[in-house]
Protein backbone atom coordinates (compact mmCIF):
# COMPACT_ATOMS: atom_id res chain seq x y z
CA UNK A 1 0.00 0.00 0.00
CA UNK A 2 1.80 3.35 -1.33
CA UNK A 3 1.63 6.93 0.41
CA UNK A 4 -0.12 7.51 -3.39
CA UNK A 5 -2.85 5.42 -2.99
CA UNK A 6 -3.34 6.62 0.62
CA UNK A 7 -3.16 10.19 -0.42
CA UNK A 8 -5.69 9.53 -3.24
CA UNK A 9 -8.27 8.43 -1.16
CA UNK A 10 -7.82 10.43 1.98
CA UNK A 11 -8.64 13.70 -0.54
CA UNK A 12 -12.45 12.50 -1.39
CA UNK A 13 -12.69 11.44 2.08
CA UNK A 14 -11.54 14.89 3.42
CA UNK A 15 -14.40 16.87 1.15
CA UNK A 16 -16.54 14.62 2.28
CA UNK A 17 -15.93 15.18 6.14
CA UNK A 18 -16.57 18.62 5.20
CA UNK A 19 -20.06 18.21 4.75
CA UNK A 20 -20.00 16.20 8.00
CA UNK A 21 -18.47 19.14 9.68
CA UNK A 22 -21.07 21.28 8.46
CA UNK A 23 -24.02 19.66 9.17
CA UNK A 24 -22.75 18.97 12.50
CA UNK A 25 -21.95 22.84 13.36
CA UNK A 26 -25.53 23.76 11.79
CA UNK A 27 -26.94 21.26 13.94
CA UNK A 28 -25.40 21.91 17.24
CA UNK A 29 -25.71 25.94 16.73
CA UNK A 30 -29.46 25.77 16.32
CA UNK A 31 -30.41 22.50 18.24
CA UNK A 32 -29.24 24.19 21.85
CA UNK A 33 -31.05 26.91 21.47
CA UNK A 34 -34.26 25.16 20.07
CA UNK A 35 -34.05 22.67 23.10
CA UNK A 36 -34.02 25.61 25.12
CA UNK A 37 -37.00 27.06 23.68
CA UNK A 38 -38.27 23.41 24.74
CA UNK A 39 -37.70 23.26 27.88
CA UNK A 40 -38.94 26.39 28.39
CA UNK A 41 -42.32 25.91 26.96
CA UNK A 42 -42.63 21.97 28.55
CA UNK A 43 -41.97 24.21 32.05
CA UNK A 44 -44.56 26.58 30.70
CA UNK A 45 -47.53 27.29 33.03
CA UNK A 46 -49.84 27.66 29.88
CA UNK A 47 -50.79 24.02 29.83
CA UNK A 48 -51.36 23.62 25.98
CA UNK A 49 -47.85 24.34 25.40
CA UNK A 50 -46.23 22.61 27.98
CA UNK A 51 -48.30 19.48 26.18
CA UNK A 52 -47.51 20.64 22.79
CA UNK A 53 -43.66 20.60 23.70
CA UNK A 54 -43.95 17.27 25.80
CA UNK A 55 -45.57 15.53 22.75
CA UNK A 56 -43.10 16.75 20.26
CA UNK A 57 -40.72 15.74 22.52
CA UNK A 58 -41.93 12.35 23.17
CA UNK A 59 -42.05 11.89 19.07
CA UNK A 60 -39.22 13.04 18.26
CA UNK A 61 -37.15 10.47 20.85
CA UNK A 62 -39.14 7.39 20.33
CA UNK A 63 -38.98 7.36 16.51
CA UNK A 64 -35.37 7.06 14.35
CA UNK A 65 -33.92 9.91 13.35
CA UNK A 66 -33.47 7.55 10.12
CA UNK A 67 -37.45 7.51 9.66
CA UNK A 68 -37.47 11.39 10.14
CA UNK A 69 -34.72 11.85 7.46
CA UNK A 70 -36.23 10.03 4.94
CA UNK A 71 -40.07 11.39 5.84
CA UNK A 72 -38.30 15.28 5.28
CA UNK A 73 -36.54 13.96 2.60
CA UNK A 74 -38.85 11.98 0.49
CA UNK A 75 -41.76 11.68 2.25
CA UNK A 76 -43.00 15.90 2.50
CA UNK A 77 -42.56 15.65 -0.96
CA UNK A 78 -45.43 13.32 -1.67
CA UNK A 79 -48.13 15.07 0.38
CA UNK A 80 -50.62 15.60 -1.99
CA UNK A 81 -51.20 19.39 -2.83
CA UNK A 82 -48.74 20.63 -0.66
CA UNK A 83 -45.74 18.15 -1.69
CA UNK A 84 -44.28 19.98 -4.75
CA UNK A 85 -43.30 23.29 -1.82
CA UNK A 86 -41.67 20.82 0.03
CA UNK A 87 -39.17 19.83 -2.47
CA UNK A 88 -35.82 20.46 -0.49
CA UNK A 89 -32.07 20.38 -1.37
CA UNK A 90 -31.30 17.34 0.13
CA UNK A 91 -28.35 18.72 2.45
CA UNK A 92 -30.76 21.03 3.54
CA UNK A 93 -33.45 19.10 4.72
CA UNK A 94 -30.99 16.79 6.32
CA UNK A 95 -30.23 19.67 8.51
CA UNK A 96 -33.59 19.99 9.09
CA UNK A 97 -33.82 16.53 10.15
CA UNK A 98 -31.29 16.77 12.73
CA UNK A 99 -31.86 19.84 14.33
CA UNK A 100 -35.70 18.86 15.02
CA UNK A 101 -34.41 15.57 16.11
CA UNK A 102 -31.66 16.66 18.58
CA UNK A 103 -33.32 20.24 19.99
CA UNK A 104 -35.89 17.40 21.62
CA UNK A 105 -33.17 15.68 23.06
CA UNK A 106 -31.52 18.36 24.26
CA UNK A 107 -34.19 19.77 26.19
CA UNK A 108 -34.44 16.48 27.66
CA UNK A 109 -31.06 17.28 29.04
CA UNK A 110 -31.77 21.34 30.08
CA UNK A 111 -34.90 19.34 31.92
CA UNK A 112 -32.88 17.73 34.14
CA UNK A 113 -30.56 20.04 34.72
CA UNK A 114 -33.50 22.01 35.89
CA UNK A 115 -34.66 18.92 38.40
CA UNK A 116 -30.97 19.25 39.24
CA UNK A 117 -31.21 22.14 41.22
CA UNK A 118 -32.42 22.89 44.71
CA UNK A 119 -35.03 24.71 45.48
CA UNK A 120 -33.08 25.71 48.48
CA UNK A 121 -31.63 28.11 45.44
CA UNK A 122 -35.15 29.73 44.57
CA UNK A 123 -35.91 30.02 47.93
CA UNK A 124 -33.13 32.25 48.81
CA UNK A 125 -33.81 34.00 45.72
CA UNK A 126 -37.29 34.61 46.59
CA UNK A 127 -36.33 35.59 50.44
CA UNK A 128 -33.70 38.42 48.82
CA UNK A 129 -36.17 39.90 46.69
CA UNK A 130 -35.55 38.95 43.23
CA UNK A 131 -38.32 38.74 40.57
CA UNK A 132 -39.12 35.67 38.55
CA UNK A 133 -37.44 36.74 35.94
CA UNK A 134 -34.40 37.85 37.95
CA UNK A 135 -34.50 34.53 39.62
CA UNK A 136 -34.43 32.52 36.40
CA UNK A 137 -31.78 34.27 34.32
CA UNK A 138 -29.34 34.98 37.15
CA UNK A 139 -29.36 32.07 39.37
CA UNK A 140 -31.38 29.25 38.13
CA UNK A 141 -30.02 28.67 34.32
CA UNK A 142 -26.66 29.41 34.80
CA UNK A 143 -26.81 26.62 37.06
CA UNK A 144 -28.81 24.62 34.62
CA UNK A 145 -26.27 24.96 31.94
CA UNK A 146 -23.41 23.98 33.88
CA UNK A 147 -25.15 21.10 35.20
CA UNK A 148 -25.85 20.31 31.53
CA UNK A 149 -22.22 20.59 29.38
CA UNK A 150 -21.43 16.74 30.68
CA UNK A 151 -24.90 15.50 29.36
CA UNK A 152 -24.39 18.04 26.24
CA UNK A 153 -20.87 16.69 25.36
CA UNK A 154 -22.04 13.05 25.23
CA UNK A 155 -25.11 14.33 23.00
CA UNK A 156 -22.79 16.16 20.54
CA UNK A 157 -20.57 13.07 20.22
CA UNK A 158 -23.20 11.40 19.57
CA UNK A 159 -24.37 13.52 16.91
CA UNK A 160 -20.93 13.68 14.95
CA UNK A 161 -21.58 9.76 14.66
CA UNK A 162 -25.21 10.64 12.89
CA UNK A 163 -23.58 12.75 10.67
CA UNK A 164 -23.02 9.19 9.00
CA UNK A 165 -26.87 9.33 8.29
CA UNK A 166 -26.24 11.35 5.54
CA UNK A 167 -25.53 8.47 3.64
CA UNK A 168 -28.64 7.03 3.43
CA UNK A 169 -30.34 10.56 1.90
CA UNK A 170 -27.93 9.90 -0.44
CA UNK A 171 -25.64 13.12 0.54
CA UNK A 172 -22.09 12.36 -0.33
CA UNK A 173 -20.09 12.23 2.66
CA UNK A 174 -17.19 10.83 4.50
CA UNK A 175 -18.27 7.23 4.58
CA UNK A 176 -19.77 7.76 1.30
CA UNK A 177 -16.42 8.25 -0.24
CA UNK A 178 -15.39 5.63 1.90
CA UNK A 179 -17.55 3.11 0.53
CA UNK A 180 -16.89 4.21 -2.82
CA UNK A 181 -12.89 3.25 -2.44
CA UNK A 182 -13.77 0.10 -0.85
CA UNK A 183 -16.23 -1.43 -3.34
CA UNK A 184 -13.82 -0.10 -6.07
CA UNK A 185 -10.59 -1.10 -4.75
CA UNK A 186 -11.78 -4.13 -2.81
CA UNK A 187 -9.31 -3.39 0.14
CA UNK A 188 -10.95 -2.45 3.84
CA UNK A 189 -8.41 -0.06 4.34
CA UNK A 190 -10.62 3.27 3.70
CA UNK A 191 -12.86 2.13 6.32
CA UNK A 192 -10.11 2.29 8.66
CA UNK A 193 -9.34 5.98 7.05
CA UNK A 194 -13.35 7.04 7.83
CA UNK A 195 -12.83 5.40 11.37
CA UNK A 196 -9.34 7.48 12.33
CA UNK A 197 -11.40 10.91 10.80
CA UNK A 198 -14.18 10.25 12.90
CA UNK A 199 -12.02 9.53 16.16
CA UNK A 200 -10.27 12.75 15.48
CA UNK A 201 -13.55 14.69 15.10
CA UNK A 202 -14.62 13.44 18.25
CA UNK A 203 -11.75 13.57 20.25
CA UNK A 204 -11.67 17.78 19.72
CA UNK A 205 -14.86 17.85 19.97
CA UNK A 206 -14.13 16.17 23.59
CA UNK A 207 -11.48 18.54 24.37
CA UNK A 208 -13.32 21.50 23.50
CA UNK A 209 -16.33 20.11 26.10
CA UNK A 210 -14.01 19.37 28.63
CA UNK A 211 -12.10 23.07 28.46
CA UNK A 212 -15.85 24.11 28.73
CA UNK A 213 -16.33 22.41 31.48
CA UNK A 214 -13.52 24.11 33.26
CA UNK A 215 -14.04 27.11 32.38
CA UNK A 216 -17.55 26.96 34.06
CA UNK A 217 -16.34 25.31 37.28
CA UNK A 218 -16.87 27.39 40.12
CA UNK A 219 -13.93 25.98 42.31
CA UNK B 1 -42.70 47.74 71.02
CA UNK B 2 -43.97 44.80 68.84
CA UNK B 3 -42.12 44.39 65.02
CA UNK B 4 -43.74 41.56 64.88
CA UNK B 5 -46.99 40.39 65.16
CA UNK B 6 -48.49 37.05 64.78
CA UNK B 7 -52.40 36.12 65.61
CA UNK B 8 -53.98 32.99 65.25
CA UNK B 9 -51.72 31.25 62.53
CA UNK B 10 -53.13 28.18 61.09
CA UNK B 11 -51.22 26.18 58.42
CA UNK B 12 -51.73 22.88 57.12
CA UNK B 13 -50.39 20.26 54.80
CA UNK B 14 -53.52 18.58 53.47
CA UNK B 15 -55.16 16.86 56.47
CA UNK B 16 -52.06 17.90 58.55
CA UNK B 17 -52.32 20.60 60.91
CA UNK B 18 -49.35 21.82 61.23
CA UNK B 19 -49.70 25.11 62.63
CA UNK B 20 -52.72 25.29 64.97
CA UNK B 21 -53.62 29.34 65.81
CA UNK B 22 -50.51 30.34 66.72
CA UNK B 23 -49.90 33.88 68.45
CA UNK B 24 -46.89 35.80 69.20
CA UNK B 25 -45.17 39.11 69.17
CA UNK B 26 -41.53 39.80 68.74
CA UNK B 27 -40.43 43.04 70.52
CA UNK B 28 -37.93 45.15 68.19
CA UNK B 29 -34.11 43.79 69.56
CA UNK B 30 -35.48 40.99 70.43
CA UNK B 31 -33.44 37.67 69.92
CA UNK B 32 -36.47 34.99 70.28
CA UNK B 33 -35.01 31.52 70.36
CA UNK B 34 -37.66 28.75 69.05
CA UNK B 35 -36.89 25.22 70.30
CA UNK B 36 -38.87 22.52 70.09
CA UNK B 37 -39.28 18.41 68.69
CA UNK B 38 -38.86 18.05 65.20
CA UNK B 39 -42.18 18.06 63.05
CA UNK B 40 -43.35 20.49 65.27
CA UNK B 41 -43.66 23.50 62.78
CA UNK B 42 -40.64 25.63 64.29
CA UNK B 43 -39.41 26.05 60.30
CA UNK B 44 -43.11 26.41 59.19
CA UNK B 45 -43.60 28.89 61.26
CA UNK B 46 -40.45 30.58 60.00
CA UNK B 47 -41.07 29.87 56.63
CA UNK B 48 -44.48 31.68 57.12
CA UNK B 49 -42.85 34.83 57.82
CA UNK B 50 -41.42 35.47 54.76
CA UNK B 51 -43.93 34.10 52.73
CA UNK B 52 -42.18 30.77 51.84
CA UNK B 53 -45.14 29.18 53.07
CA UNK B 54 -49.07 30.41 52.19
CA UNK B 55 -51.06 30.39 55.88
CA UNK B 56 -54.31 29.03 55.26
CA UNK B 57 -55.54 31.90 58.52
CA UNK B 58 -54.44 34.38 61.08
CA UNK B 59 -52.75 37.15 60.47
CA UNK B 60 -49.33 38.45 60.19
CA UNK B 61 -47.99 42.21 60.85
CA UNK B 62 -44.23 43.73 60.89
CA UNK B 63 -43.50 46.83 61.92
CA UNK B 64 -47.11 48.15 61.58
CA UNK B 65 -47.80 46.35 57.95
CA UNK B 66 -50.12 43.59 57.67
CA UNK B 67 -48.17 40.89 55.28
CA UNK B 68 -51.81 38.89 55.87
CA UNK B 69 -54.60 39.75 57.80
CA UNK B 70 -57.52 37.29 58.59
CA UNK B 71 -55.62 35.04 55.96
CA UNK B 72 -56.48 37.47 53.61
CA UNK B 73 -53.03 38.16 51.63
CA UNK B 74 -51.74 41.97 50.58
CA UNK B 75 -51.17 42.82 47.11
CA UNK B 76 -47.81 41.29 45.71
CA UNK B 77 -46.37 44.78 45.87
CA UNK B 78 -46.94 45.10 49.55
CA UNK B 79 -46.04 41.17 50.25
CA UNK B 80 -42.54 42.17 48.67
CA UNK B 81 -42.03 45.69 51.06
CA UNK B 82 -43.13 44.04 53.90
CA UNK B 83 -41.01 40.47 54.08
CA UNK B 84 -38.26 42.88 52.42
CA UNK B 85 -37.81 43.84 55.89
CA UNK B 86 -36.39 40.28 56.80
CA UNK B 87 -33.20 38.60 56.01
CA UNK B 88 -33.26 34.52 56.11
CA UNK B 89 -30.52 32.21 57.22
CA UNK B 90 -31.27 28.20 56.03
CA UNK B 91 -29.79 25.28 57.64
CA UNK B 92 -28.65 24.10 54.70
CA UNK B 93 -26.80 27.84 53.59
CA UNK B 94 -28.49 27.99 49.63
CA UNK B 95 -25.60 29.81 48.78
CA UNK B 96 -25.68 30.79 45.13
CA UNK B 97 -22.43 27.98 43.75
CA UNK B 98 -22.20 29.70 40.75
CA UNK B 99 -21.22 33.24 42.20
CA UNK B 100 -18.05 34.22 44.08
CA UNK B 101 -18.63 34.79 48.00
CA UNK B 102 -18.73 38.73 46.79
CA UNK B 103 -21.39 38.32 44.01
CA UNK B 104 -23.26 36.13 46.55
CA UNK B 105 -23.59 39.01 48.63
CA UNK B 106 -23.54 41.75 45.77
CA UNK B 107 -26.21 40.07 43.73
CA UNK B 108 -29.52 40.95 45.12
CA UNK B 109 -28.44 44.82 46.29
CA UNK B 110 -28.10 45.52 42.39
CA UNK B 111 -30.82 44.05 41.03
CA UNK B 112 -33.53 45.19 43.76
CA UNK B 113 -32.16 48.14 45.36
CA UNK B 114 -30.04 49.51 42.01
CA UNK B 115 -27.26 50.62 44.44
CA UNK B 116 -23.91 51.27 42.65
CA UNK B 117 -21.18 49.33 42.29
CA UNK B 118 -18.88 50.82 44.32
CA UNK B 119 -21.48 51.38 47.26
CA UNK B 120 -22.24 47.53 46.86
CA UNK B 121 -18.49 46.85 46.64
CA UNK B 122 -17.86 48.71 50.40
CA UNK B 123 -20.66 47.53 51.88
CA UNK B 124 -19.82 43.89 51.20
CA UNK B 125 -16.49 44.53 52.18
CA UNK B 126 -17.19 45.91 55.38
CA UNK B 127 -19.58 42.88 56.30
CA UNK B 128 -17.11 40.03 55.10
CA UNK B 129 -14.96 41.67 57.41
CA UNK B 130 -17.47 41.73 60.11
CA UNK B 131 -17.94 37.62 59.84
CA UNK B 132 -14.41 36.93 59.48
CA UNK B 133 -14.35 36.55 55.37
CA UNK B 134 -12.85 39.27 53.93
CA UNK B 135 -9.91 36.81 52.71
CA UNK B 136 -12.62 34.87 50.77
CA UNK B 137 -14.50 37.47 48.83
CA UNK B 138 -13.64 35.78 45.45
CA UNK B 139 -13.63 32.16 46.46
CA UNK B 140 -16.94 30.14 45.46
CA UNK B 141 -18.68 28.36 48.10
CA UNK B 142 -18.02 24.93 47.07
CA UNK B 143 -14.09 26.06 48.34
CA UNK B 144 -15.62 27.14 51.79
CA UNK B 145 -16.27 25.23 54.95
CA UNK B 146 -20.02 24.84 56.18
CA UNK B 147 -19.15 27.25 58.95
CA UNK B 148 -17.70 29.69 56.54
CA UNK B 149 -20.46 29.35 53.95
CA UNK B 150 -23.06 29.90 57.08
CA UNK B 151 -21.32 33.14 57.45
CA UNK B 152 -21.24 34.27 54.05
CA UNK B 153 -24.82 33.41 53.71
CA UNK B 154 -25.54 35.57 56.84
CA UNK B 155 -23.51 38.32 55.56
CA UNK B 156 -25.71 38.12 52.09
CA UNK B 157 -29.03 38.26 54.20
CA UNK B 158 -27.20 41.62 56.11
CA UNK B 159 -26.59 42.87 52.76
CA UNK B 160 -30.23 43.96 52.59
CA UNK B 161 -30.37 45.88 55.26
CA UNK B 162 -33.11 43.91 57.05
CA UNK B 163 -34.72 45.25 60.65
CA UNK B 164 -35.22 41.24 61.46
CA UNK B 165 -33.19 38.43 60.57
CA UNK B 166 -34.53 34.78 61.05
CA UNK B 167 -32.60 32.04 61.55
CA UNK B 168 -33.66 27.90 60.62
CA UNK B 169 -31.15 26.35 62.63
CA UNK B 170 -28.24 27.94 61.29
CA UNK B 171 -25.51 25.36 62.65
CA UNK B 172 -27.78 21.98 62.51
CA UNK B 173 -26.06 20.94 59.06
CA UNK B 174 -22.28 21.77 60.77
CA UNK B 175 -19.64 19.52 62.51
CA UNK B 176 -19.72 20.21 65.72
CA UNK B 177 -16.46 22.16 65.72
CA UNK B 178 -17.83 24.43 63.17
CA UNK B 179 -20.95 25.66 65.36
CA UNK B 180 -18.56 28.22 67.36
CA UNK B 181 -17.61 30.46 64.53
CA UNK B 182 -21.39 30.79 63.50
CA UNK B 183 -23.22 31.53 66.80
CA UNK B 184 -20.34 33.50 66.96
CA UNK B 185 -21.50 35.68 64.30
CA UNK B 186 -24.96 35.90 65.58
CA UNK B 187 -24.21 36.61 69.39
CA UNK B 188 -22.21 39.47 67.94
CA UNK B 189 -25.58 40.60 65.83
CA UNK B 190 -27.77 40.14 68.87
CA UNK B 191 -25.29 42.29 70.47
CA UNK B 192 -25.88 45.40 68.25
CA UNK B 193 -29.24 44.27 68.93
CA UNK B 194 -30.54 43.24 65.58
CA UNK B 195 -34.09 41.77 66.15
CA UNK B 196 -33.42 37.69 65.60
CA UNK B 197 -35.69 34.94 65.63
CA UNK B 198 -33.66 31.85 65.99
CA UNK B 199 -34.98 28.34 65.87
CA UNK B 200 -32.11 25.72 67.42
CA UNK B 201 -31.55 22.92 69.02
CA UNK B 202 -27.98 25.03 70.50
CA UNK B 203 -29.77 25.23 73.96
CA UNK B 204 -26.41 27.17 75.48
CA UNK B 205 -27.14 29.52 72.84
CA UNK B 206 -30.64 30.17 73.41
CA UNK B 207 -30.14 30.30 77.15
CA UNK B 208 -26.82 32.68 76.38
CA UNK B 209 -28.31 35.03 73.95
CA UNK B 210 -31.51 34.96 73.91
CA UNK B 211 -34.02 37.00 75.65
CA UNK B 212 -37.14 35.10 74.98
CA UNK B 213 -37.89 31.25 74.31
CA UNK B 214 -40.87 29.83 72.62
CA UNK B 215 -41.41 26.11 72.99
CA UNK B 216 -43.24 24.83 70.11
CA UNK B 217 -44.72 21.12 70.19
CA UNK B 218 -47.23 19.63 68.15
CA UNK B 219 -48.26 22.77 66.06
CA UNK B 220 -48.77 25.00 69.30
CA UNK B 221 -46.74 27.66 71.04
CA UNK B 222 -46.79 25.72 74.32
CA UNK B 223 -44.75 28.05 76.81
CA UNK B 224 -42.99 31.07 76.22
CA UNK B 225 -40.84 33.08 78.71
CA UNK B 226 -37.20 34.35 79.37
CA UNK B 227 -34.83 31.63 79.36
CA UNK B 228 -34.41 31.14 83.14
CA UNK B 229 -38.02 30.69 83.56
CA UNK B 230 -38.46 27.97 80.82
CA UNK B 231 -35.22 26.36 81.42
CA UNK B 232 -34.82 26.50 85.50
CA UNK B 233 -38.41 26.33 86.06
CA UNK B 234 -40.51 24.82 82.77
CA UNK B 235 -44.36 24.72 83.65
CA UNK B 236 -45.38 21.79 81.61
CA UNK B 237 -44.05 18.02 81.86
CA UNK B 238 -43.62 18.09 77.78
CA UNK B 239 -41.31 21.13 78.17
CA UNK B 240 -39.48 19.23 80.82
CA UNK B 241 -39.14 15.83 78.43
CA UNK B 242 -38.13 18.02 75.58
CA UNK B 243 -35.41 19.65 77.55
CA UNK B 244 -34.26 16.80 79.72
CA UNK B 245 -33.73 14.78 76.31
CA UNK B 246 -31.89 18.01 74.48
CA UNK B 247 -29.65 18.85 77.53
CA UNK B 248 -28.20 15.11 77.76
N1 LIG C 1 -44.00 20.91 52.17
C1 LIG C 1 -44.56 20.06 53.05
N2 LIG C 1 -45.50 19.18 52.67
C2 LIG C 1 -46.07 18.34 53.56
N3 LIG C 1 -45.76 18.31 54.86
C3 LIG C 1 -44.83 19.16 55.32
C4 LIG C 1 -44.17 20.07 54.43
N4 LIG C 1 -43.29 20.80 55.16
C5 LIG C 1 -43.39 20.33 56.43
N5 LIG C 1 -44.31 19.37 56.53
C6 LIG C 1 -44.70 18.69 57.76
O1 LIG C 1 -45.07 19.65 58.70
C7 LIG C 1 -44.65 19.31 59.99
C8 LIG C 1 -43.84 20.42 60.58
O2 LIG C 1 -42.65 20.56 59.85
P1 LIG C 1 -41.55 21.62 60.21
O3 LIG C 1 -40.48 21.48 59.19
O4 LIG C 1 -42.14 22.96 60.37
O5 LIG C 1 -41.05 21.10 61.61
P2 LIG C 1 -39.78 21.55 62.45
O6 LIG C 1 -40.29 21.86 63.80
O7 LIG C 1 -39.03 22.59 61.73
O8 LIG C 1 -38.94 20.21 62.53
P3 LIG C 1 -37.36 19.99 62.47
O9 LIG C 1 -36.85 20.23 63.87
O10 LIG C 1 -37.23 18.55 62.10
O11 LIG C 1 -36.80 20.91 61.47
C9 LIG C 1 -43.90 17.99 59.86
O12 LIG C 1 -44.79 16.96 60.20
C10 LIG C 1 -43.56 17.94 58.40
O13 LIG C 1 -43.50 16.62 57.97
MG1 LIG D 1 -37.16 22.67 60.74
Amino acid sequence: MSLDYFTSILKPMLQGSQMTILLFFISIVLSIPLGFLLTLAVNSRFKPLSWLAQAYIYIMRGTPLLLQLLIICFGLPMIPGIGQYLVLDRFTAACIGFILNYAAYFAEIFRGGLLAIDKGQYEAAQVLGLNKFQTTTRIILPQMFRIAIPALANESVTLVKDTALLYAVAVPELLHYAETAVNRDFTIFPFFVAGAIYLIMTLVLTLIFKWIERRFTFE
Amino acid sequence: MAIIEVSKLKKSFGNLDVLKQITFDVNKNDVVAVIGPSGSGKSTMLRSLVHLEKIDGGSIMVAGDNLVKNGVYSKPQEIRRVTSRMGMVFQHFNLFPHLTVKDNLEMAPRLVKKESAKELSSRSMVLLEKVGLADKASAYPANLSGGQKQRVAIARALMMNPDIMLFDEPTSALDPELTGEVLQVMKDLAEEHMTMIVVTHEMGFAREVANRVLFMDNGEILESGTPQELFDHPKFDRTKVFLKRSLK
